[in-house]
């Protein structure tokens, strides 16, 4: 991570020089941040509460302040009349709860026409809806986004290229944005890539409206690592299932991510709903993922409730070795990688100062069918009987600088 | 006990009343021929444009946070200052657009768009200065 240290370093000497100057003209350098200090607990200690599925801890019926807490810090530096840099480095517990500074932009900008932008560098994978802001939760009304949706995509980073395209039709505008490049994920003992990533998403904005849809295709490899995998691979490679095993890990499978989504902001009614799918080959799971949130705002008040659903369309594999054990492991291996769950969220966005936001939101998330949603928890045997509800209460704030 | 809360309502009254003073977008008289529509500084303060009308990129500048920033925006973009806030967060987070630089004071705003050519602000009419070209007058 040193690398990230030393260019916001650069920067941050770029704007002191900069700014040493006398006023007279603005500096070519801006330094802002976003952040959330939270704090999450639950109903139930065997259901821990993740706010990413690659989280490995979650919160308990104590509040847990690491789920939602997150810093970030932005620096620009404009290089030119067309071309300027931006780097943004975010801290938050992710991967394996680690909390290493990840960094979350870092690219090139350059306007090619008044209508054109292109960027090359470190970027976000912009599948969904709020993929390129999942970090930023002073820009939305919730807690959190909706982790039946969100979930669906754990590769965050795109190194690649990308270019915008806006234009206004009328009393509407487009956005064209096209993308492309390769994004990998650590997991615990194990990793994953997405390779030739390719995507389009179009958003059509009319006045208060926003119409949103994307699509991507990716080649997909998936290594599992954990001590669980590890025993079944080597029991299914020791039987002769070798078809099976490769249906579990490996390089050679392929992705699709697709989004429809709207958002409608008036000067009170706010309303957004947003529809995800996950497909892929081999290696994990398909599902679908939808949301809808309505809000209302009185002032610095905004009330709103969402509900939201994932459900699983195809397991990581429904091969069976007619061995009772072996088929047993697989049906738990299946469920572990399940994420399906529905939920009913009430909460509020206070906005208590120009730059501050406070908020609160229980959600009563029903885990399940075939898996345990969101949650994490030690006992392997629950993935497979996730019971009834479980009650989760958030409190938050999101803060710009 | 009366005058007292006759008072502390007119004091309520008067801090809760948006001030009606006329907006200008200006810019410095050492500028090139800058020509600007209200359609035109909306879609630039809201990001949506970053040229102008011939296509030369323009630079902007915001006013410390406060009353005449609140009101600007208000008037040219309908929108209050939370929704601003969020608004141009998720631009400038997600790598969108940079946002218009903003003035550590009114002062210095000032100078900027008296000394500086080709940057476009906005100012209360009171505040401006005879160094400066009036671009737009938002009443």
């Amino acid at each position: 991570m040193k690398p990230i240290a030393a260019h916001l370093l650069t920067l941050s000497l770029a704007g002191l020089l900069t700014g040493a100057h006398a006023s007279d003209a603005p500096s070519p350098f801006s330094l802002s941040g976003f952040g959330t200090v939270g704090a999450v607990r639950t109903d139930k200690d065997n259901r821990l509460f993740r706010s990413s599925t690659e989280q490995v801890s979650g919160a308990g019926t104590d509040f847990d302040p690491t789920v939602d807490s997150v810093l970030g810090v932005q620096g620009s530096l404009i290089l030119g009349t067309a071309l300027d840099l931006t780097i943004q480095s975010v801290v938050r517990k992710g991967v394996a709860d680690s909390y290493a500074p990840q960094l979350t932009w870092g690219f090139l900008r350059l306007q090619a026409t008044p209508e054109i932008v292109v960027r090359a560098g470190r970027m976000r994978t912009p599948f969904f809806m709020y993929s390129d802001s999942l970090n930023l939760n002073y820009a939305t009304p919730w807690v959190r986004p909706p982790v039946e949706v969100y979930s669906l995509n754990p590769f965050a980073d795109l190194n690649g290229v990308d270019a915008l395209y806006r234009t206004p039709i009328g009393a509407t505008d487009l956005e064209l944005h096209v993308y492309g490049g390769k994004s990998s994920l650590d997991i615990r003992n194990g990793g994953g890539k997405l390779q030739a990533v390719r995507g389009v998403k179009a958003a059509l904005s009319i006045s208060s409206l926003t119409l949103q849809a994307g699509y991507a295709r990716s080649n997909l490899s998936i290594h599992w690592g954990d001590p669980m995998f590890t025993a079944l691979n080597n029991h299914l490679f020791a039987t002769g299932n070798d078809a099976i095993a490769r249906d579990l890990s490996g390089n050679d499978s392929k992705g699709t991510f697709l989004s429809a989504g709207f958002q409608y902001d008036s000067d009170r009614l706010l309303m957004i709903g947003e529809y995800a799918r996950r497909t892929v080959d081999r290696y994990t799971v398909s599902a679908a993922g939808w949301y809808f949130t309505a809000g209302y705002r009185f002032n610095s008040l905004t009330p709103y409730m969402t509900v939201a659903r994932q459900i699983q369309t195809a397991p990581v594999t429904s091969a069976q070795s007619g061995i009772a054990q072996l088929d047993d492991l697989l049906s738990l291996f299946n469920a572990m990688r399940n994420k399906s769950q529905s939920s009913l969220a009430l909460g509020a966005r206070w906005d208590v100062a120009r730059n501050v936001a406070v908020k609160t939101q229980v959600e009563r998330i029903q885990p399940g069918p075939g898996g345990l949603g969101i949650f994490a928890n030690d006992n392997f045997r629950d993935v497979v009987d996730p019971g009834g509800p479980v009650h989760v209460l958030s409190i938050s704030a999101d803060f710009v600088f | 006990m009366r005058p007292l809360r006759a008072l502390l309502l007119l004091v309520a009254l008067l801090a809760s009343s948006p001030i009606q003073a006329e907006i200008l977008v200006v810019t410095s008289n050492r500028s090139g021929p800058i020509e600007l529509t209200r359609d035109q500084a909306e879609k630039l303060y809201l990001g949506r444009s970053t040229t102008l009308s011939d296509g030369t990129p323009a630079s902007l500048v915001d006013l410390p946070n406060g009353l005449v920033r609140d009101e600007f925006y208000l008037k040219l973009t309908g929108k209050n200052p939370a929704q601003i806030q969020a608004y141009w967060s998720r631009l400038v987070f997600t790598g969108r657009a940079l946002p218009p630089k903003e003035a550590r004071s009114l002062i210095e705003a000032r100078q900027w768009l008296t000394d500086t050519p080709n940057l476009i602000g906005y100012l209360d009419r009171s505040e401006t200065t005879t160094g400066m070209r009036i671009l737009l007058r938002l009443p």
